[in-house]
């Protein structure tokens, strides 16, 4: 390597407990201890070559680092265009998440009450629930960054998370129903939800949507709940705000400056957020995660960068590069994604709806870097003269996101923060800051 | 090689910790380990984007104590102190974990002799040579029409060993390679950018054809201009193999679950012998296909892979199991557990793969048997219908409820296809749409873990955008 020759060296730890609860038996408990290092390295100013290993020693890590340069430096030949990356100033720092019930003062029976509560609390409800499965998880990482700009991070954070699913089987029909909890942070985000009222309230909805109809098909005039409003953010509108998706011809292609959005919409991406399970202080090439405005009032400001795609666009880096682990490549992914708080409240944006739908809960969805998007609803509810009427079941809706967000013209001031997960190239967890919207989607519904 | 030394070593002491396990008190103990090498070229935007190599080992542990209650444990990190530790952990946990009723492990058996699971040439790869495989894909694809952009892709090389203990006699290990290449297009002109079309091939052996690849992506790219919007539609619809690869086999993964089955959940639990879809139709689970992607001669927890028919002419004829839910509906084990399973499960993927992850029910090769026609003469006996090649969302879990967005569809009338369609979706129960399948394709493709034709489907309904 030469001296213009960039190296990052990354080490991590990783424990990662989990315990599933089927039908009130553990099904599994496990815990997964990971370990590894990875070298990431950018040469002749052109390439980046990267390698892991999940060993430990002084030797591998040395080899690990040899292979990247090497890597580096086979694709440096086929590359033309130069990459100007702004030098970082270094950077030392040590943070951690705050906990205040940090996992260390937790047995293993302790935490088994968890998804046993849940399960209880959703099995209870009634007879119709013929499945009822919890899972607590816990990540706790320890996560060393060097670079050769003399940049030394280390960043403690542990995540919580309960992910609840109910089935209710009725004469023909079977009803699924889920929704997630999680923060970064330690057990205290139970003392707000309890285990067992978050599983009951899960099952009800699946009993619930026994006796509900088929929603209906074709184009609606919609109220989209912030549990599904995460959703679309995150893939419809979240991805072509991502750098490299943009700069590969996304929906938003450089249109900076422009206005893309409806003017109600201010979108922002803050890896600050406490307790929000995508709270980073540094990225996985050691920039600060920042509150970086995306759209403001529907014009577009800024995409997500990680260094490279910051130099291509001869803009700051965001503090958008992330590695799901020690053995993956940094990628441009969101932290927490949100949308700034409107004016109205829900009942205000129902009200002025004379027949249209309303859309709550996720089944998680995709979309292409055009911003075409299909994600599926848990249920919903017909609005009829600005009044909720019938309840509906769980479908798919489908469009492009840009197009979408144009048409959005009411924004609730509710904000809530919300778990959310993507599968990029490789898995991430993030969080969703969300209020209600109002606009018009495609519902692919099966019934009338 | 590194990676064989690297291996022996990781064995004996994987063996050490089973046989320290066996002197505690302990109803059964198992351990899943792996090794594997991987070299990955990205594409985007027609460049070589970044080249990776990547080690990565680990071992598993289940451990079962007293009524059957069962712990796991796992590491990544091959002294013998952090395996011994892995191995105490997964009995510590056991201890405090709840009965499982039907918790069973497989008894040692013979493998079978499954050929083409290892190529040389992959466990030799350089990563100059997944660079001008990734090259050839990239120009092949813009060569063939100065409108195609190749978006992104990748080209993956995986070779390593999988073995298995357990204290019933279970002793296995196996060498495998794996070789992946995809290739995602898009088409500029005049403003107008066309979906992403994608091309891929999973293969055993070095044999990516990216020139092929390159040149399909481009076909299809063309082919997406100009699209126009359809009219809500009730009626034929052909699924291409992507489609029915997808959607469709996830809806056919989930109705054939044993675990699912067992717990009333799957939609076709108790309809053994009963016919569930289509006459047309035979479907089976082959672990022990030559040169198979998911082929194995032993499943993740050991059991002697096999070749299983599960749906005979539209008749229900065996779940997929793994030991325990066999065990639970007292029946033979299919060889079908993995710890490799497909899907987009939160708490698996926060976990991983292989050795990090407990053995989940999946098929190995989920094969549907192939008609006599290509998807060509299908479409030319059509009047009006819709062909979906591709198209993008999930079949909902237990209902078969599939809602999907059109991303490469096309409207055939007399015949013939006319226009790519823009938007729409098509929404409808999985499970009905394999009773209303009236013909099967000749033409078959290979993907992770099925191997699948096109499928003609009477009275699919098509929502217009």
């Amino acid at each position: 390597m030469s001296k213009k020759d960039l190296a990052q060296l990354r080490g991590q730890k990783r424990v990662i407990t989990t315990c599933t609860v089927k039908k009130g038996i553990v099904e599994d408990f496990s815990n997964i201890s990971l370990s590894g290092v990875s070298a990431r390295v950018f040469v002749d100013g052109k390439s980046w070559g990267f390698s892991s290993t999940s060993k430990f020693d002084f030797k591998s890590v040395k080899q690990t680092l040899e292979n990247a340069v090497k890597l580096g430096k086979t694709s440096a030949k086929f590359k033309e265009q130069k990459i100007m990356l702004e030098p970082v100033k270094a950077v030392t720092a040590d943070v951690s998440a705050l906990a205040k019930k940090p996992l260390h003062n937790f047995s293993a029976e302790d935490i088994i009450q968890i998804p046993l509560e849940a399960s209880k609390g959703a099995r209870e409800t009634g007879s119709q629930v013929v499945d009822a499965k919890a899972t607590y998880i816990s990540i706790e990482d320890d996560k060393y960054f060097l670079s050769s700009e003399g940049t030394r991070i280390h960043q403690n954070i542990t995540r919580v998370l309960l992910l609840v699913d109910a089935i209710a089987k009725g004469d023909s029909l079977i009803c699924p129903a889920s929704e997630n909890l999680g923060h970064a942070g330690g057990l205290e985000i139970f003392d707000k939800t309890s285990p067992y009222s978050f599983g009951k309230k899960i099952a009800e909805k699946a009993i619930r949507l026994l006796n509900a109809k088929a929603p209906p098909s074709g184009k609606f005039r919609v109220v989209i709940h912030p549990t599904l409003c995460a959703t679309l953010l995150h893939e419809a509108i979240g991805h072509p705000l991502e750098a490299d998706l943009a700069m590969s011809g996304g929906g938003f292609g450089n249109h900076i400056g422009e206005t893309v959005s409806s003017k109600l919409v201010t979108i922002y991406d803050d890896g600050n957020v406490r307790g929000g399970l995508g709270y980073f202080p540094y990225d996985d090439e050691g920039v600060k995660c920042k509150h970086t405005v995306l759209i403001e009032n529907g014009v577009l400001k800024s995409f997500m960068h990680d260094r490279t795609s910051a130099a291509l666009a001869n803009v700051q880096p965001t503090g958008n590069a992330h590695a799901w682990d020690y053995g993956v490549e940094p990628l441009i992914r969101q932290t927490n994604i949100g949308i700034e708080a409107g004016e109205f409240s829900l009942e205000e944006m129902i009200e002025d709806v004379k027949e249209g739908l309303f859309l709550e809960g996720t089944f998680g969805g995709q979309a292409d870097t055009n911003a075409d998007f299909t994600f599926g609803f848990q249920n919903a509810k017909w609005i009829r003269h600005g009044k909720l009427t019938e309840e509906l079941r769980g479908a798919n809706v489908a469009g492009n996101a840009i197009e979408v967000f144009k048409t959005i013209d009411a924004v609730g001031k509710e904000v809530i923060l919300r778990p959310g997960a993507c599968g990029k190239y490789q898995w991430a967890i993030q969080g969703r800051m969300v209020p209600a919207i109002r606009c018009e989607i495609m519902v692919g519904g099966t019934g009338g | 090689m590194d990676i064989d030394k690297d291996w022996a070593s990781l064995n004996s002491l994987v063996h050490k910790a089973i046989k320290t396990l066996e002197r505690k008190n302990v109803t059964h103990a198992e351990a899943f380990f792996t090794n594997t090498r991987t070299t990955e070229v990205t594409i985007r935007n027609s460049e070589i984007l970044t080249q990776n190599k990547i080690d990565e080992s680990g071992v598993g542990f289940r451990v079962i104590v007293a009524k059957n209650k069962v712990g796991f444990a796992c590491t990544n990190t091959l002294s013998e102190k952090a395996i011994l530790d892995a191995g105490e952990k997964a009995l510590a946990i056991a201890k405090v974990s709840s009965e499982s009723p039907n918790f069973a492990l497989p008894e040692a058996s013979k493998t079978p002799k499954v050929n083409g699971l290892f190529d040389s040439r992959i466990a030799e790869i350089t990563v100059e040579k997944a660079i001008d495989i990734a090259k050839r894909a990239i120009d092949s694809a813009e060569n063939f029409d100065k409108r195609v952009i190749a978006k992104d892709g990748r080209v993956l090389f995986n070779s390593g060993y999988r073995g298995i203990i357990n204290t019933l006699g279970v002793d296995f290990e196996e060498p495998e390679t794996k070789a992946t290449i995809y290739l995602g297009g898009i088409g500029e002109q005049n403003g107008e950018v066309t979906c992403s079309c994608y091309d891929f091939k999973f293969s055993r052996i070095e044999d990516l054809e990216p020139e092929n690849i390159g040149e399909n992506v481009g076909k299809m790219v063309i082919e997406m201009f100009k699209p126009q919007t359809l009219k809500t539609f009730q009626g034929t619809v052909i699924f291409g193999s992507e489609a029915v690869s997808y959607q469709l086999t996830d809806v056919l993964v989930d109705g054939l679950n044993g675990e699912s089955a067992f717990s009333g959940r799957s939609a076709w639990a108790r309809k053994l012998g009963q016919t569930v879809v289509s006459e047309n139709l035979t479907i089976t689970d082959n672990a022990t296909l030559e040169k198979g992607f998911a082929s194995r001669s032993f499943d993740d927890e050991g059991c002697s892979s096999q070749h299983t028919t599960l749906i005979r002419k539209g008749k229900l004829e065996s779940f997929l199991h793994n030991a325990t839910s066999a065990n639970a509906l007292k029946t033979k084990n299919t060889a079908n557990a993995s710890r490799f399973p497909g899907g987009l499960d939160t708490a698996h993927m926060i976990v991983g793969n292989g050795y990090r992850a407990k053995p989940e029910i999946y098929p190995s090769n989920l094969v549907i048997h192939h008609g006599d026609k290509m998807k060509e003469e299908l479409v030319s006996e059509i009047t009006k219908g819709v062909l979906i090649e591709s198209m993008a969302g999930f079949a909902q879990k237990g209902s078969g409820i599939i809602s999907a967005q059109l991303s490469r569809a096309f409207y055939i009338q007399n015949g013939e296809i006319r226009y790519p369609i823009k938007g729409g979706m098509v929404s409808g129960v999985g499970f009905d749409w394999f009773k209303q399948v009236s013909e099967v394709g000749k033409d078959v493709k290979q993907f992770p873990n099925a191997i699948v034709p096109s499928l003609l489907v009477n009275e699919v309904k098509v929502v217009g955008a």
